[in-house]
């Protein structure tokens, strides 16, 4: 706990007496080396990741990655089988209660009260959370505001659809004003402008309360804004970095084509069999480095119709990184249009 | 940190959810009214005229009280038995649906966390045992106001050892759909041996017992913790004890403690 001053950043908080220097806070949550097994299949193996104070970190991986069992373990829900994890400064295997007390979490499946109304989901929580009575409903009030279900307090949450359940939850999990919001698969099953609506909420309120948040997903798309995204698979980090970071380093370049007729799209693929169709016209190959698109160009510049590049996306990254998809084969065909750059929800 | 107020806040919160639950649960409520009508209105009163002093030989039994008044405390701890072991299908529920977690992560002791819950359960199922005292003037009994008190405190323990006991079976059973069958295999049996219907031996005493049934279901009946819950209650309201008076509260204080440690250890694995 006790914060360690690091040289570089002594100089710059003499530089700037008022600035935050990031070494001297303390980590949201540190996971060191921390493993998890299922009989004798490991989930997590060997997990190490630091998420300063205050900033957004996303954790991206394929359904039975491992990102549901860290989270389990950050909020207290599973021990770890090796290793170490501290959240807001405590242990989860020494101090559960201090930990609980700091975080707020999100599930992946619903866990609030469907035979009760909204308000009183939220006055549960205040009393579990031993606050005082007129703090509950000034703070209920709040989050209920913030996702904008003033008008639907009173109502028995089993009418709620998916996406109110969850903004719901999203504002429960506030109400005892954690420092860190733990976020499992939180726009998972919701309509593209759900998922949205709820992104918004989640980076307002970053910016007005100075919270930390982790989100698992395994939408590409939602991690794009995070500070940080770490790409786990098989129960392994893989990659960590800020998404332009990860473009830059993995990505690939792509080169969206729509060619003037048939013939001459089977020209193309006749010519480039890595190249992916996408929609019933154009095609996307991986464009590489310029002497790629030269030669491309070289060749069929009198059989296209339009060309141009799409710059990498998460989506690339994730694929050159573990060689497969993100998502189950049922919705391969827009996976792969997807990974080749058409972008599609949040940016 | 974490003060008594707190704390007791947490429980408090726990209780009430369960209280609403309950009082939102028609098919529960429909349950606690209807079963003391079927088993006091068609049971007793169709019962009522052959409940009478027989002639063994030589002997004469008299019997000071109606079929109506014997049945009568034993049909409050059938109430309270069903509402208490129903409970169950509450834990289990918080479970699969994911409601559990909600508590789980938060700052509340474990402990305590199981007690509220267990208090919820025990309270409505002591307000569904006391749906059957109303009934009381019509059964002919009459209670003062030092016995209903009495009554409501054996109520609400005997509803306490029930729902632990229901808590445990929830740690055993991973699904809803088992559980209705499940809970009748269980109750009616302890109900029907627990000499709630029948008394243990016409005479009301326990000394020509062996006279008028089999020896196993003398030892059945004897062995029935529900026997002496029953028993307790009876002595309470009607003032008839078929076993020493303080065997009742032993038993009934008994259990509440067991199943609670039961509980507790079952939920504190969970």
């Amino acid at each position: 706990m006790t914060p360690r001053r690091g040289s570089d950043n002594g100089t710059s908080s003499a530089k700037h007496p008022n600035a935050k220097v990031p070494a001297m806070i303390p980590a949201a949550v540190t996971v060191e080396d921390v493993r998890a097994t299922y009989g004798t299949k490991a989930a997590l193996d060997g997990v190490s990741l630091t998420i300063p104070r205050g900033s957004s970190f996303a954790l991206l991986g394929p359904n039975g990655a491992g990102k549901t069992t860290l989270v389990n373990i950050l909020c207290t829900l599973r021990r770890p089988d090796g290793g170490r994890a501290v959240v807001a400064g405590a242990d989860v295997l020494r101090q559960p209660t201090k930990a609980r007390r700091s975080i707020g979490v999100v599930f992946q499946d619903s866990s609030l009260d469907d035979r009760l109304s909204a308000w009183e989901n939220l006055e549960f929580h205040g009393l579990v959370y031993g606050l005082a009575p007129k703090i509950r409903r000034e703070r209920s009030a709040t989050v209920l505001a913030l996702v904008e279900l003033e008008d639907w307090r009173d109502e028995i949450v089993r009418s709620f659809s998916g996406g109110m359940r969850r903004r719901l939850e999203i504002a429960r999990a506030l109400l005892h004003e954690p420092e860190i919001l733990f976020l499992d698969e939180p726009t998972v099953g919701l309509d593209a402008q759900t998922r949205q609506r709820i992104w918004q909420y989640l980076d307002q309120l970053r910016r007005e309360r100075e919270l930390t948040v982790l989100t698992t997903t395994h939408y590409i798309e939602e991690v794009e804004s995070a500070d940080m995204v770490c790409i786990i698979d098989h129960g392994k980090i893989i990659a960590q970095a800020p998404p332009e970071d990860l473009k830059a380093r993995y990505g690939t370049r792509w080169l969206h084509i729509l060619p003037r007729d048939a013939a001459a799209t089977k020209a193309i693929l006749a010519r480039y069999p890595a190249a992916q169709k996408l929609g019933s016209h154009s095609l996307a190959l991986p464009a590489g480095d310029d002497a790629v698109t030269d030669a491309f160009l070289a060749e069929f510049r009198d059989s296209l119709s339009e060309i141009r590049f799409q710059e990498p996306t998460l989506e690339s990254v994730f694929l050159s990184l573990t060689g497969r998809e993100l998502r189950d084969r049922a919705d391969g065909q827009r996976d792969a249009e997807k990974a080749a750059g058409k972008r599609g929800g949040r940016r | 940190m974490s003060s008594p107020i707190i704390l007791m806040r947490g429980v408090y919160g726990v209780w009430l959810r369960e209280i609403m639950r309950a009082t939102r649960d028609r098919g529960q409520m429909i349950g606690g009214v209807s079963r003391p009508l079927i088993w006091l209105l068609i049971l007793g009163v169709g019962l009522n005229p052959y409940f009478r002093g027989e002639v063994y030989g030589e002997v004469r039994y008299v019997i000071p009280y109606t079929y109506l008044q014997f049945l009568f405390p034993a049909v409050i701890v059938l109430n309270i038995m069903y509402t208490s072991i129903q409970f169950a299908v509450s834990v289990i529920w918080d479970r699969e649906f994911g409601f559990l977690r909600e508590v789980l992560v938060s700052p509340m002791p474990r402990a305590l966390i199981l007690l509220g819950k267990v208090l919820g359960g025990s309270t409505v199922a002591m307000i569904h045992g006391g749906l059957v005292l109303i009934l009381a003037r019509f059964a002919d009994v009459t209670l003062s106001l030092e016995q209903m008190a009495m009554a409501l405190g054996l109520m609400f323990v005997l509803a306490f050892g029930l729902t632990c006991f229901g808590v445990v079976l929830a740690a055993r059973v991973r699904s809803f759909e088992g559980f209705g069958v499940f809970s009748n295999t269980i109750i009616l049996p302890l109900y029907f041996t627990s000499s709630s219907v029948f008394p243990l031996d016409p005479a009301l005493t326990r000394t020509q017992t062996a006279t008028a049934y089999p020896e196993w279901l003398v030892f059945l009946v004897q062995i029935n913790p529900i026997t002496y819950a029953v028993d307790a209650l009876r002595g309470v309201v009607i003032g008839f004890n078929q076993f020493p008076p303080s065997y009742g509260p032993a038993v009934i204080c008994t259990m509440a403690l067991v199943f609670f440690i039961m509980a507790l250890i079952d939920f504190g694995r969970s």
